[in-house]
C-alpha cells in the first residue's frame, strides 16, 4: 500500500515539475480555434474532387480510431472500427469534417493535441489550396507558401520546422506498440500520411490541368494499395514521397514529418493498456512538447547531439528530413527501396546535378525517387511492376513535364508536342544528352547550342517510350540490413 | 422598446456562436440556443434568414434577419445585426434593430466538466423605439453519452426605458439538444430540438413556452444550410399562442 502511495506521489511530483517547462497556452482552457488565412485559393483543392474527399476522410479515420482508444474500445480497433473506417474511405464525405465533433471524448481528453493537430492540418490544406489554385503564377505560388509558413508560425501550437531525429521520437518506450498491436489501423493512419505527403509533388509547379490526371492514378493507388499495407517499415517521410516540394520547402516538410511522428507518439500511448489516464495526458504532454516549434526556439537546422530531442541534423542533400534509423549523413534506409544514397540518381547512381535541368522523379509502387535524366526515369519505371507518373524538367523551368504510363508502358504527356533527346553514351553525363523539350524548336536550339550532339534527331514520345537500356554499369547498391527488422523479418 | 412577440420572445437578439460549420451552432439558426463556443479566431461569419409566424386571431409576421459575427480574439467574437420584422396587414415593420454582441467562450468541454460561455448584447432601436434593450446569456453546453450534447442557455433581458406595457427585466430558459446525424456514414448534418420557458415582455402577462427542431446541414466547406420549426405549448391566457414559426437560413464564414 505504502508502495503504491509513493508511486503515486512520485509520478504526481514528475508531473508537476514537467508541468512548469509546458508552454502556458497547453493549460488554456479555451477551445482556442483559429480560422486559416483568408486568400482566394481557399479550398481549390475541390477542383480535384476525388483527391479533396479523400482528403476529408483521413480526419474521419484519425477521429473514429483515436475516439475507440479512448473510450476502451481498443480490441475492435482491427475489427470493427477498422471495418467503419474502411466503409468512409470507400465513399468519402463530400465535405471537409470537424475530427472534434467525431471524437468528442479524445477532443475533452486531449485538448492540446488537438489544437496542435487542427493548426498543421489547415497549413497542410492550405498549402494544397495554394498549388491548385488556377489564379497564380508558380513564383506566386511559392511566396504565398512561404508566407502561409510564417503564418503557421505564428500561432503557439505550431510544429517546429526543424529536421528532427526520428530514431529519438520512436524511441520511447511505449514506441512501435501500435504498429504491432493494430497493423490495420495503423497502416491506415500511415496510408493517410502517405496521401498527406505524395500530393504536394503531384500539385507543385505543375499545371493545374495537369494535376487531375495524375491523381487519377495516385487516388487509384491510395485506395487500392496504400492503406492497407501493413509492411511499412516507418512512417511515410515528406522528402521520400515529394523530394521536389521538401527541398523547396524543407520547413514545412519537416513539420509534416514532426506532426506524422507526434500521430504515431499518441497512437503509441493511447494504445498501453499499463498506463492510467492521468499517466497517458503526462506522456502525450510530453510528446507535444518535444515537436513544439518553441520548445526549439534559437535552434538551427543541421546542428544537434545525435539522437536526442535537439538533434536537427539531416542528410546532406536533403534538409527537408531529420535523421532516420541508421541513416548517416548521406544515406538512408527507404521503406521499399533499402537502403539509399541520398545525393544520388536511384538508377544509375551517379551525383544528382547541382546546376542545370535537375532531372525527374519516377513515382510508381508507393515510392518516389529522383533520378539524373530522363533515360534513368524511363527505365526505371520500365523495371517497376505497374504504372509509374514521371516528372521531368524541360529547357523551360516553368513548364514542367508530366507523364504517366499505363501497364504496358505507353506514355501520355502533358506537353503536346514534346520531344526528346537521346543520345546514349556514358552515364556521367546522361543529363546533357537525355533531355525533354517542350518543343521541336527548342530541341533544335539545344542542338545548335552543344556541338557533340550535332546530327541527333528528336524522338517522339512513342519513340521514346520503345527505347530501354536496362540497369546502367554505374549503380552499386548499398548492401546493409534493414534497421527496422531482424535477421527473421520481425519489427525491431 | 416595443418589439412584436417572435422577435422580443423567441428570437432575442443577434445570434452568437461558432464558425459556418454544421456541428456548430448559432442561436436563431434554426432554433433560439447557441453552443458554448465562440466562432474561430480571425474568422468572418455571415448569416441570414428567414422567419414566418402564424397566429390565429392576428396576421403572420415575417422576419429577415442579417447578421456579422468577427472572431477578435482566440474564443471571443462579436457581431452586429439587423433583424426587421413585417406583418401583412400593416405592411409595415413591426419591429427593428441594430443588435450589437459580444461572446466569450470560458472553458471547453473536458472529461470532468462542461463547456462553458457567455454573451452580452445590446439592441439599439432604429425605428421608433426608444431605449436600449440589455441581454445576458450564460451558456453550459455538456456531451451526454457519446454524440449527443445538451445546451443550457439561461436569459436575462433588461430595457433600459420599457413602454407603460413592458416589463423593464424578464428572464428565460433554454435547454437545447444536438445530435450528429448519419454517423458513421455521414457527417454533414445535425438535427437540433429545445424546449424553453421565457417570461413574457407585456407587463401584466406570465411565462410562456415553446418547443421546436431543427436540421442543419452542410452545404459546402464554408456554408451551412438550416430550417427549424417551433410551437408554442403555452402562453399567459391574455396572449396569444403561435402554433406554428418557420425559419430557414443560412451562414457562410469567409
Amino acid at each position: 500500500m505504502k508502495l503504491l502511495f509513493f508511486m503515486a506521489l512520485a509520478a504526481t511530483l514528475s508531473a508537476a515539475v514537467f508541468a512548469q517547462d509546458l508552454p502556458k497556452w497547453m493549460s488554456n482552457r479555451g477551445r482556442d480555434e483559429v480560422f486559416y488565412k483568408r486568400a482566394p485559393y481557399n479550398w481549390a483543392i475541390n477542383r480535384i474532387p476525388d483527391f479533396a474527399r479523400d482528403m476529408f476522410a483521413t480526419g474521419v479515420g484519425h477521429g473514429m480510431a483515436y475516439e475507440a482508444l479512448v473510450t476502451g474500445k481498443a480490441k475492435e480497433l482491427e475489427t470493427k472500427t477498422f471495418a467503419t473506417i474502411d466503409a468512409v474511405l470507400y465513399n468519402p464525405p463530400r465535405y471537409p469534417i470537424d475530427e472534434n465533433a467525431i471524437s468528442p471524448r479524445f477532443g475533452q481528453k486531449y485538448g492540446s493535441l488537438e489544437k496542435v493537430f487542427d493548426w498543421a492540418h489547415i497549413l497542410h490544406f492550405q498549402a494544397i489550396d495554394v498549388l491548385a489554385f488556377p489564379g497564380w503564377s508558380d513564383a506566386q505560388k511559392e511566396a504565398e507558401i512561404d508566407r502561409l509558413w510564417e503564418f503557421y508560425q505564428s500561432e503557439p501550437f505550431a510544429v517546429t520546422g526543424l529536421p528532427m531525429n526520428m530514431e529519438y521520437l520512436d524511441s520511447f518506450s511505449y514506441s512501435g506498440k501500435f504498429r504491432r498491436e493494430y497493423p490495420k489501423v495503423n497502416g491506415l493512419f500511415w496510408g493517410y500520411h502517405w496521401l498527406q505527403t505524395v500530393n504536394y509533388d503531384m500539385l507543385y509547379r505543375v499545371p493545374v490541368a495537369d494535376q487531375r490526371g495524375q491523381y487519377d492514378l495516385i487516388g487509384k493507388w491510395y485506395r487500392e494499395t496504400e492503406l492497407y499495407r501493413t509492411d511499412r517499415d516507418f512512417m511515410p517521410m515528406t522528402a521520400e514521397l515529394s523530394p521536389r516540394f521538401a527541398k523547396r520547402f524543407p520547413q514545412i516538410a519537416n513539420a509534416f514529418d514532426n506532426l506524422h511522428m507526434l500521430h504515431d507518439n499518441v497512437n503509441d500511448i493511447l494504445a498501453q493498456e499499463n498506463l492510467s489516464d492521468q499517466q497517458k495526458a503526462i506522456e502525450v504532454s510530453k510528446a507535444i512538447y518535444r515537436v513544439l516549434a518553441s520548445t526549439h526556439q534559437d535552434e538551427a537546422s543541421g546542428q544537434g547531439e545525435p539522437v536526442t530531442l535537439h538533434d536537427h541534423r539531416h542528410p546532406i542533400t536533403v534538409p527537408g528530413m531529420g535523421m532516420m534509423k541508421g541513416s548517416d549523413e548521406n544515406t538512408m534506409y527507404m521503406s521499399g527501396m533499402g537502403w539509399m544514397e541520398m545525393g544520388e540518381c536511384a538508377h544509375c547512381s551517379i551525383l544528382l546535378p547541382d546546376t542545370g535541368p535537375w532531372g525527374a522523379t519516377v513515382s510508381a509502387n508507393g515510392w518516389t525517387m529522383t533520378v539524373r535524366c530522363l533515360m534513368c526515369a524511363r527505365d526505371m519505371a520500365a523495371e517497376t511492376p505497374g504504372r509509374a507518373i514521371i516528372r521531368a524538367a524541360t529547357e523551360d523551368d516553368n513548364k514542367l513535364l508530366v507523364m504517366i504510363s499505363d501497364e504496358e508502358g505507353n506514355w501520355t504527356s502533358n506537353i503536346k508536342d514534346v520531344v526528346f533527346l537521346e543520345k546514349f553514351g556514358e552515364h556521367p553525363e546522361c543529363s546533357t544528352w537525355s533531355r525533354a523539350f517542350t518543343s521541336k524548336a527548342a530541341f533544335d536550339k539545344f542542338i545548335t547550342e552543344t556541338p557533340e550532339l550535332e546530327g541527333t534527331t528528336p524522338m517522339t514520345l512513342k519513340e521514346w517510350s520503345e527505347q530501354f537500356h536496362g540497369k546502367p554499369d554505374t549503380y552499386r547498391k548499398i548492401d546493409k540490413p534493414n534497421p527496422y527488422r531482424s535477421a527473421d523479418g520481425g519489427q525491431l | 422598446m416595443k418589439r412584436i412577440p417572435l422577435v422580443s420572445g423567441i428570437a432575442f437578439l443577434a445570434a452568437v456562436a461558432t464558425a459556418s460549420d454544421h456541428n456548430n451552432l448559432e442561436k436563431g439558426r434554426p432554433l433560439s440556443f447557441d453552443d458554448a463556443y465562440s466562432i474561430a479566431y480571425r474568422s468572418v461569419e455571415f448569416q441570414s434568414g428567414v422567419s414566418f409566424e402564424t397566429y390565429r386571431k392576428q396576421s403572420p409576421i415575417y422576419g429577415l434577419k442579417t447578421e456579422v459575427q468577427f472572431g477578435i480574439a482566440k474564443n471571443k467574437d462579436i457581431s452586429i445585426g439587423f433583424e426587421p420584422s413585417f406583418m401583412t396587414s400593416s405592411g409595415k415593420a413591426g419591429g427593428n434593430a441594430v443588435e450589437l454582441s459580444y461572446f466569450e467562450g470560458l472553458s471547453r468541454e473536458t472529461s470532468r466538466a462542461a463547456a462553458m460561455g457567455y454573451r452580452l448584447e445590446m439592441a439599439l432601436p432604429v425605428s421608433g423605439g426608444k431605449g436600449l434593450d440589455l441581454h445576458a446569456r450564460g451558456i453550459i453546453t455538456k456531451t451526454l453519452n457519446h454524440y449527443d450534447k445538451v445546451h443550457l442557455n439561461l436569459d436575462i433581458t433588461h430595457a433600459t426605458q420599457p413602454t407603460s406595457d413592458e416589463k423593464r427585466t424578464t428572464v428565460g430558459l433554454i435547454l437545447g439538444y444536438s445530435s450528429p446525424i448519419g454517423y458513421p456514414k455521414l457527417f454533414d448534418r445535425t438535427f437540433l430540438a429545445e424546449i424553453g420557458i421565457a417570461q413574457s415582455r407585456e407587463a401584466g402577462s406570465g411565462w410562456y413556452g415553446w418547443v421546436g427542431v431543427g436540421l442543419r446541414k452542410q452545404v459546402s466547406a464554408t456554408g451551412v444550410m438550416d430550417v427549424g420549426i417551433s410551437s408554442d405549448f403555452f402562453r399567459a391566457a391574455n396572449q396569444e399562442r403561435s402554433p406554428f414559426r418557420f425559419t430557414l437560413g443560412f451562414s457562410r464564414s469567409y
